[in-house]
């Protein structure tokens, strides 16, 4: 898939996350990654945009990243926001393992499950929930608060499920050769 | 949607007779020995019926009674459970049965766009009232004038909203219909209608109120019918009541009706009746329709993909109504021959699980293509008459090793044939070995049954190209013809599909009930046939500009492809 990258290019941690020098992370101390996650170059991750108020037990996480997750360039994570009661807010947003979010897309859901693929230049609207098995078409449009079920295929602008995935859409979906190659 | 991708690899299931093939070598048994060269025939992807019968590994399933693969068209399909797929709840068969298929809660989608309708509160601090709003086009319930006063039970809200709504207009106007319907059956907002026939002028109505109205007007047809055929010999009248009463009742249930009399009596009557379906069909006042039109413009009209979406085809944007959201199944399946169940998924909506998945990619061996050399080979442009050297894996599901042999016609079927030669057709791929080897990665990659240095990558004939634990590559050749010029081509034959045999001979131990004794090996096999599509052949110069290609010689670039595809083509006229 992606070119090999030059040496250096990628700091390793600890859980085997490798995210690129020339990411763009914002609030590192409010983001979690559940290890093996690949964050390659001008990916700009919003940590810095948490909960406003009480930072209580759960309140400092802005966005929860399962494992072997895989961010191409540019894209962008970003909590999602609202006016509740009159005060503006940022509520966390959770990635399961295996979500893949390709070149430019733009993601401000409130949940993404597991094994889920999203297409280059995708927009993943606010408070969107998107469910296990799910792959998401290059350059659609996700309306804000919209709920895809599992297997399901979506595109167009707005985004429709447009076709059930079959019973082996988790192996197609895995990443995990992929963080092999990088 | 999406434009190809190339290369693809297809298998044919075979659950269709000769689909592809002249004889019907497909009623022998798999146990039978197939030969390919003494069968003759190659699977043809150019065929008609073919495109049915090919699938992508990803969609198919196996049955292991059949020893066969099974595609979405040799199944049959049986409903675990109904849910919601945007509130994500499951909907009893019951409430199906007696609500529809589309959920009674909050979820509609955009009757514009299409997109998910949310609730939302358009007073101070999160009050009412509320109304459905789209977030993509921001269409909301309000343009078409109605709002909610809590933002729960809205599908009964809103049922009640357009009851009132066409009571209030009903009440204002002549009805054409017998009254006492039209206020008498509760409305669906859902949609239970679903005729596209008018009475003479509903342009004032209200939606919902056509479909009461028609609804009153067919009864009474039908009640009239019913008289008439009464005193009438043929005997239609009751199969008329039991018609009536198909409709009339809540129960749903389909009785069946008898054979066909209503027929027979619409055809014994003179034209008097016929005379009053017509004018059930004459839609809307013409003039009344232009006029509307008009102020709305072309922008105020719908779209045929909102109007039919709709069940009352609106003309007019403001006549749409929000879209309570279709319900979807999760099901089990099952083997259409012997009726082994293939896949039974965990009822729970939101899980991905499967108590039983039997999917092909876990018992056939898979094949896939790359390029030999990635700087000589472009899928979208391969070069007539030039020789395309790709790989061709093969990789084994099963834990026995296993014995392949690949076949191909030399030259693949269609009016301008490739040329295609495998270089080692007949090799052994390796087993599949436990999946705590895989973990352990490459170190324990090691397996002393596939002899190492067997594949050396030289590309000689009748030598592996590369191996692994449970793959082996051999090199696939592909001379791409060269397409006349003065011919109309269509787009299919500008596309190389390669059909290949794959056969492949195992022993494996000999399943037993009582699963203590692992006594004996038995020789097993399978066979399918693969279609490779692996590319578009390049457009020549000016192949779809005849009268200016004099012109446009100089500044092509692909005319040295031209000029070494003149060897081969005297080849072919040969
Ligand atoms: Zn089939
Ligand atoms: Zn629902
Ligand atoms: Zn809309
Ligand atoms: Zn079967």
């Amino acid at each position: 898939m992606p070119p090999k990258q030059v040496k250096g290019e990628y700091i390793e941690t600890d859980t085997g996350n490798k995210v690129s020098r020339k990411s763009n992370i914002l609030g590192s101390q409010n983001i979690i990654l559940g290890g093996k996650t690949i964050i390659q170059a001008d990916c700009t991750i919003r940590g810095d945009l948490r909960r406003a108020g009480a930072p209580g037990q759960h309140g400092n996480v802005a966005i929860a990243v399962g494992r072997y997750c895989f961010f191409a360039r540019s894209s962008v994570l970003k909590p999602p926001g609202k006016t509740h009661r009159g005060a503006f807010s940022f509520y966390p947003m959770k990635l399961g393992d295996h979500v893949f979010i390709g070149e430019g897309a733009v993601v401000e859901a409130a949940m993404v499950g597991n094994f889920v693929h999203i297409g280059a230049g995708a927009v993943i609207g606010k408070f969107a929930i998107i469910k296990d098995c799910v792959r998401i078409e290059e350059g659609t449009v996700v309306a804000p608060h919209t709920v895809i079920p599992p297997f399901s295929r979506v595109a167009g602008r707005p985004g429709v499920v447009v076709e059930e995935l079959p019973e082996t859409a988790q192996e197609s979906l895995e990443l995990k050769q992929l963080y092999r190659v990088i | 949607m999406n434009a190809p991708v190339y290369p693809s690899i297809f298998i044919a299931c075979p659950c269709s007779d000769n689909v592809g093939q002249k004889a019907p070598t497909r009623s022998r048994t798999s146990n039978d020995e197939i030969d390919p060269e003494e069968e003759g025939q190659a699977f043809n992807p150019r065929a008609p019926r073919s495109t049915f019968s090919l699938f992508p590994l990803e969609n198919l399933l196996f049955c292991e009674d059949c020893n066969q693969v099974r595609c979405p068209r040799c199944v049959l399909e049986e409903i675990v459970c109904y849910f919601c797929p945007s509130c994500l709840f499951e909907v009893p068969s019951s409430t199906v049965k007696s609500e529809g298929n589309r959920c009674t809660r909050n979820c509609f989608s955009c009757p514009i766009c299409f997109a998910a309708l949310s609730v939302t509160a358009t007073g101070e601090e999160q009050t009412g009232p509320f109304i459905l709003l789209c977030s993509h086009c921001l269409w909301s319930s309000q343009d078409i004038g109605i709002d909610f006063e809590k933002p729960t039970s809205i599908t009964t809200q809103l049922a009640q909203k357009l009851k009132a709504a066409n009571a209030s207009s009903a009440a204002s106007l002549t009805a054409p219909s017998p009254d006492s319907l039209s206020a008498a059956r509760p409305l669906s907002p859902l949609g239970a209608g679903g005729t596209y026939l008018r009475p003479p002028s509903p342009s004032a109505l209200p939606p919902d109120q056509t479909d009461e109205a028609e609804f009153g007007r067919l009864k009474a047809h039908y009640n009239q019918q019913k008289a008439l055929a009464s005193g009438d010999d043929y005997g239609g009248s009751g199969s008329l009541s039991r018609l009536m009463g198909l409709y009339s009742s809540n129960s749903g249930r389909l009785r069946s009706y008898g054979s066909g009399a209503l027929r027979e009596t619409v055809t014994a009557r003179n034209k008097s009746e016929w005379r009053e379906l017509e004018q059930l069909r004459t839609v809307e006042d013409e003039e009344d329709v232009i006029e509307k039109m008009k102020n709305a413009g072309f922008h105020g009209t719908t779209s045929q993909t909102q109007r039919i979406v709709q069940t009352h085809s609106p003309r007019l944007l403001d006549e749409l109504r929000p879209l309570a959201a279709l319900l979807r199944t999760k099901r089990s399946k099952r083997c259409r021959s012997c009726r082994h169940i293939l896949v039974k998924p965990e009822s729970k909506v939101g899980s991905i699980r499967h108590r039983i998945r039997l999917v092909a990619g876990s018992y056939i061996p898979q094949i896939s293509i790359s390029r030999l050399d990635h700087t000589a080979v472009n899928y979208n442009n391969l070069q007539p008459g030039s020789t395309h050297q790709f790989l061709l894996t093969v990789t084994n599901p099963l834990y026995d090793p296993i014995n392949i042999t690949l076949a191909t016609p030399e030259k693949t079927p269609g009016q301008y044939p490739a040329t295609v030669y495998i270089l080692c057709p007949e090799f052994e791929v390796g087993a599949t070995t436990d999946v705590w080897d895989e973990a352990l990665g490459p170190e324990a990659k090691a397996n002393p049954k596939v002899a190492k240095g067997k594949g050396k990558k030289t590309g000689l004939h009748a030598t592996i190209w590369d191996s692994g634990r449970n793959w082996t590559t051999v090199v696939l050749e592909i001379v791409p013809p060269l397409l006349p010029e003065d011919v109309e081509l269509g787009d299919d034959d500008h596309i190389v599909k390669v059909p290949i045999l794959v056969r492949s001979v195992y022993e494996a131990d000999i399943e037993r009930e009582d699963t203590i004794g692992k006594e004996g090996r038995e020789k097993k096999e399978h066979s399918y046939w693969s279609v490779l599509e692996v590319g578009r052949i390049a457009k020549k110069r000016g192949a779809d500009e005849e009268g200016v290609r004099p012109m446009s010689i100089m500044s092509t670039t692909s005319s040295t492809a031209a000029d070494e595809t003149s060897g081969p083509r005297d080849r072919s006229l040969r």
